[in-house]
């Protein structure tokens, strides 16, 4: 019970990463009909940011204000200079582009940070741990039926759940939301009934890219540490969640992230043949399956399509 | 001074020129039919006064020059557009698909007008949280029509509104539009295929043909004329 | 367009040009070995399997459309199947060049089978996945006694060169290795292995290129490229979709395979974190792909040519003082050397301006020098690259030919 609980937990907090990448997925997905391959590698570089407010010694908070903003931009200047242009060209082409994205802003991370782990007094940080937004000393924990589960991990699911709500809040109850959803729709017609198109995509990806940054920084948190492959495999769980959920489906994103990484704790805990090591390919089989079976996913529409 | 003047207006898509030289006008109060054999740059003409493509030329509303200007910021000076093949937010339901039409207006009439369409159109009331994706083709265009008219316009660009619906649905819709330029003095510029039926409730009629317009005046002007009648009107 | 020379497709003089072309490529690659450094001859055969995993992925991304960043996978699958049959049954590698092909066929064909349900991006998705699942399906405890786990199979007395190949460790100097009692190669500039990498990089990626001239100029290639132009009117036509995609994704995976043996062989060793057998190795045969021309024969090629001068050049630039002074000031703050800022930043640009890469571009330009007029009967049968179909394209120089 006590390990069942435990593993409960472990994944829920994980799971909780890679729903605010799905978030982020989504979002871009509904605007703009496009995959962001560059998701991973935005929320990377406002968690390094972070890392290095950190290093200036600013709160958590203001840390994060400023990572988040930074993810915004990124996002923000994706879209309108080099995702709105090309997508005039091809889908190849914006797949391209995403993954040049991809490359470059992993390569600019490494360039300015350098390629260690960091925190790392080696290259002198002054920081012992990756700034965390919870208590997360080693006795920041409660016991529930014997499991212990950390502030850290009740936090960020908190977290998780407070951004979904906000969120929903936005698309349903807001002008704007009722905007973006307009433009997913039918952006043609938006435009016709004097939305500014480009004004909602810019901040659509923009929005997409702070919530990723938050899922990166929330990520280096549970880590303890930020590094240049921190979040390939975390992208990969983010796009099964969205997959899952269905790519138009921001709730189904949340509740497949969740799930994914409760399934894959469960599944490497319990079933032993799995292990750590295999761990991602339950992500991986959950795509595959997916997207062979029921394309738009659980919870999405049947408009979306493959193409 | 016309509500609505365009001269010169040439448009098209990407290297491909459509509309070479449209002129046309719409006074304040009018309903304008334009007619015109498919391909002739109807659709084109009103994208191109809404700003959603490229053109060039004058297009003035309300003495205003709006040839430069972006498509809000036209929704916004008065000028909203119903497009062919309708244009709803399929995913959206028909309320806010309504809202949507009002998304320049920041009044509180907003839900006053709501109500309003939907004893216009008592159909929609019905299905008020229904999909628009999933109404009727002729409740479908009834949305757009509402949709395009919660945004309080001067002047109504209705792109082709009888395309696949019953001819009584067709009527009722016309009816609409009429009673709608009777009682609020609304403008009207209306796309048809159907002359039968437009030429009625038509002030003024222009034909176009391959970008131009080749001949302009009243209904009855128009009918009289053996050849345009022979080729536009068809009886 | 002007064009200073024009010559008719198949005249003498097209023959002489074309001999001419094939003349300067085998000179080249005479000399790199005979006559270059061993830190080219090094330079050279990466360049060489890179082209050749390019040029594999070439094939379906280029020629049917469908995107893969997981060719990474096949290449490691290469790179283990001459590890495991060398170390652990003694194998001769040349032996296992062939297992290594059809064992990456087979997978590829199984993995053909989803990916010819799901299309563009999304089959770019899985790809990604079974790139990243890779290396841990290497490091996974189960497979352990075949793969090594974690360390992978090492580069010592039981690995890969104390077999009878012999693959040139020991000393440094190559032995064991003749074909019928004569030794070409490993004593060309009497500088032991190095050139005999060489040559076996040589020798596949030759392979690869003309494999894959095969089956793009084949029946069996149109069908691929009427598959990438319109799947539907492909279908129409009698192409069964299914099974050509299922045979050009098996066919790059297999060749995809055979420079990660050469890599083997070379390093004498496999482990999961050798870099082209991780997610980076697949976005780099992208990459090389894309600069060079994708849907181009000769694009990898190209585009590995610049990757390997490129990083070779930039390699070292994490240090400062490597750097030369007028590119100082804008490298000199990069932590890391610069090769894949530049790479990304080349490929954004390239997609820009010149869609169809490197090849792409002199194909624009290159009639205004040499015109090649094509024969009058439909024999236009080099293919347009890849699905940038983009619509703006501006018109091609028509007669030209690879
Ligand atoms: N998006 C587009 N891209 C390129 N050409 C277009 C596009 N839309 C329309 N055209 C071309 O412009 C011309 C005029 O089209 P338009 O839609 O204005 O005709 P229309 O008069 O509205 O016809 P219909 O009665 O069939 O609606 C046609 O030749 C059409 O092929
Ligand atoms: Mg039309």
């Amino acid at each position: 019970m006590a390990l069942f609980l435990q593993r409960l937990v472990d994944g829920l907090s994980s799971g909780s990463v890679y729903a605010l990448i799905a978030l982020g997925l989504v979002i871009i997905y509904r605007g703009t009909g496009h995959l962001n391959f560059a998701q991973g590698e935005m929320a990377l570089f406002a968690a390094y940011v972070v890392y290095q407010m950190g290093e200036w010694g600013l709160p958590i908070g203001i840390a994060l204000v400023i990572g988040l903003a930074t993810g915004f931009v990124i996002g923000a200047v994706a879209e309108v200079g080099l995702v709105r242009p090309i997508s005039k060209k091809s889908p190849f082409a914006v797949f391209i582009v995403t993954i040049g994205l991809f490359q470059l802003l992993n390569w600019l991370s490494g360039a300015i940070w350098g390629d260690q782990v960091l925190p790392n007094s080696g290259v002198g940080s002054k920081q012992q741990q990756y700034p965390s937004l919870f208590p997360d000393q080693p006795d920041d924990f409660v016991k529930v039926f014997g499991a212990a589960i950390r502030y850290q991990s009740l936090g960020v699911l908190l977290l998780t759940l407070v951004i979904t709500g906000l969120l929903f809040l936005l698309f349903n109850k807001t002008k704007f939301g009722l905007a973006m959803r307009a433009v997913a729709s039918n952006a043609e017609s938006a435009k016709l009934v004097g939305i500014r198109v480009n004004t909602v995509l810019m901040v659509s990806w923009g929005l997409a890219a702070a919530i990723g940054a938050l899922g990166g920084v929330v990520f280096a948190g549970i880590n303890n540490s930020v590094s240049l492959g921190l979040m390939f495999t975390v992208f990969i769980y983010g796009s099964a969640a969205a997959t899952l959920g269905g790519f138009d489906s921001p709730g189904g994103a949340v509740i497949a992230g969740l799930a994914i990484g409760v399934i894959e704790n469960m599944a490497a805990g319990y079933i032993g043949f799995i292990g750590q090591e295999m761990k991602l390919a339950v992500a991986f089989i959950v795509i595959l399956v997916v997207l062979m079976v029921k394309p738009s996913g659980l919870f999405g529409t049947a408009k979306v399509e493959r193409v | 001074m016309s509500l609505l003047s365009v001269s010169h207006l040439k448009a098209g898509y990407g290297p491909i020129n459509v509309l070479h030289d449209v002129e046309l006008t719409v006074e304040a109060g009018e309903i304008v039919v334009m007619l015109g054999a498919n391909g002739a740059g109807k659709t084109t003409t009103m994208r191109a006064i809404s700003g959603m493509i490229g053109r060039s030329g004058e297009v003035h509303f309300e003495g205003a020059d709006i040839a430069r200007a972006t498509p809000d910021a036209i929704v916004r000076a008065g000028i909203a557009q119903v497009p062919q093949g309708r244009g709803t937010f399929p995913e959206l339901n028909v309320e806010d698909n309504l809202r949507c039409g009002a998304y320049i207006r920041s009044d509180k009439e907003i839900d006053a007008d709501i109500d309003r369409w939907f004893d216009v159109f008592p159909r929609l009331r019905e299905r008020r949280a229904q999909r628009a994706g999933s109404l009727s083709g002729g409740e479908q265009q009834m949305l757009a029509i509402a949709r395009a008219l919660m945004a309080r316009p001067k002047l109504l660009l209705c792109d082709e509104p009888s395309l696949g619906l019953a001819p009584l649905i067709t009527q009722e819709l016309f009816a609409v539009i009429e009673r709608l330029n009777r009682e609020m003095g609304l403008s009207v510029l209306l796309v048809e295929q159907n002359a039968n039926l437009a030429m009625h409730m038509a002030h003024r009629v222009y034909l176009i043909e391959t970008g131009r317009i080749v001949a302009s005046g009243s209904a009855a002007e128009l009918s009289a004329d053996d050849s345009i009648r022979k080729a536009y009107l068809g009886f | 367009m002007k064009s200073l020379v024009t010559i008719k497709e198949g005249s003498i003089g097209h023959w002489v040009l074309r001999l001419l072309a094939a003349a300067i490529v085998v000179a080249i690659m005479l000399w790199i070995p005979t006559k270059g450094s061993n830190g080219l001859v090094t330079s050279a055969t990466e360049a060489l399997t890179l082209m050749s995993a390019a040029m594999a992925l070439n094939l379906i991304l280029g020629y049917t459309g469908q995107i893969s960043i997981g060719h990474s996978a096949f290449y490691g699958t290469g790179a283990y199947v001459t590890g495991i049959l060398v170390s652990k049954y003694e194998w001769s590698p040349w032996l296992t060049f062939p297992v290594a092909f059809l064992f990456a066929f087979v997978v590829g064909v199984l993995v053909s089978f989803p990916a010819s349900r799901i299309k563009g991006v999304y089959l770019a998705l899985v790809t990604l996945a079974l790139a990243l699942v890779f290396p841990n399906l290497l490091r996974w405890p189960k497979l352990e006694s075949l793969t090594g786990g974690g360390p992978g199979i090492p580069n010592g007395d039981s690995a890969l060169d104390t077999t009878g190949f012999n693959i040139g460790r020991r000393d440094g100097q190559m032995r064991n290795f003749e074909i019928f009692g004569w030794d070409p190669f490993g004593d060309l500039r009497g500088q032991g292995a190095i050139p005999f990498y060489y040559w076996i990089a040589a020798g596949i990626a030759v392979i690869v290129y003309l494999v894959i001239r095969g089956v793009v100029k084949s029946r069996a290639g149109r069908s691929l490229i009427a598959v990438r132009d319109n799947e539907t009117a492909a279908a129409v036509m009698g192409v069964n979709l299914v099974a050509t995609k299922a045979f050009a994704f098996g066919i790059s995976a297999g060749l995809c395979a055979l420079p990660g043996s050469v890599t083997a062989i070379r390093l004498g060793a496999v482990s999961p974190d050798i870099a082209t057998l991780t997610i980076l190795g697949s976005l780099t045969f992208l990459i090389i792909m894309v600069i060079g021309g994708a849907g181009s024969l000769w694009g990898p090629i190209i585009g590995a040519a610049l990757y390997v001068f490129v990083t070779d050049r930039t390699g070292g630039w994490a240090d400062d003082e490597a750097i030369p002074g007028v590119l100082r000031p804008f490298f000199g703050w990069s932590k890391i050397p610069p090769g894949s800022g530049i790479f990304a930043v080349i490929l954004i640009v390239l997609m820009f301006v010149a869609p169809r890469g490197l090849v792409g571009v002199w194909k624009q330009y290159s009639p205004r020098v040499v015109r090649v007029v094509p024969r009058p009967a439909g024999v236009a049968h080099d293919a347009k690259p890849a699905l940038v179909a983009d619509t703006t394209t501006n018109s091609t120089p028509e007669g030209e030919s690879e």
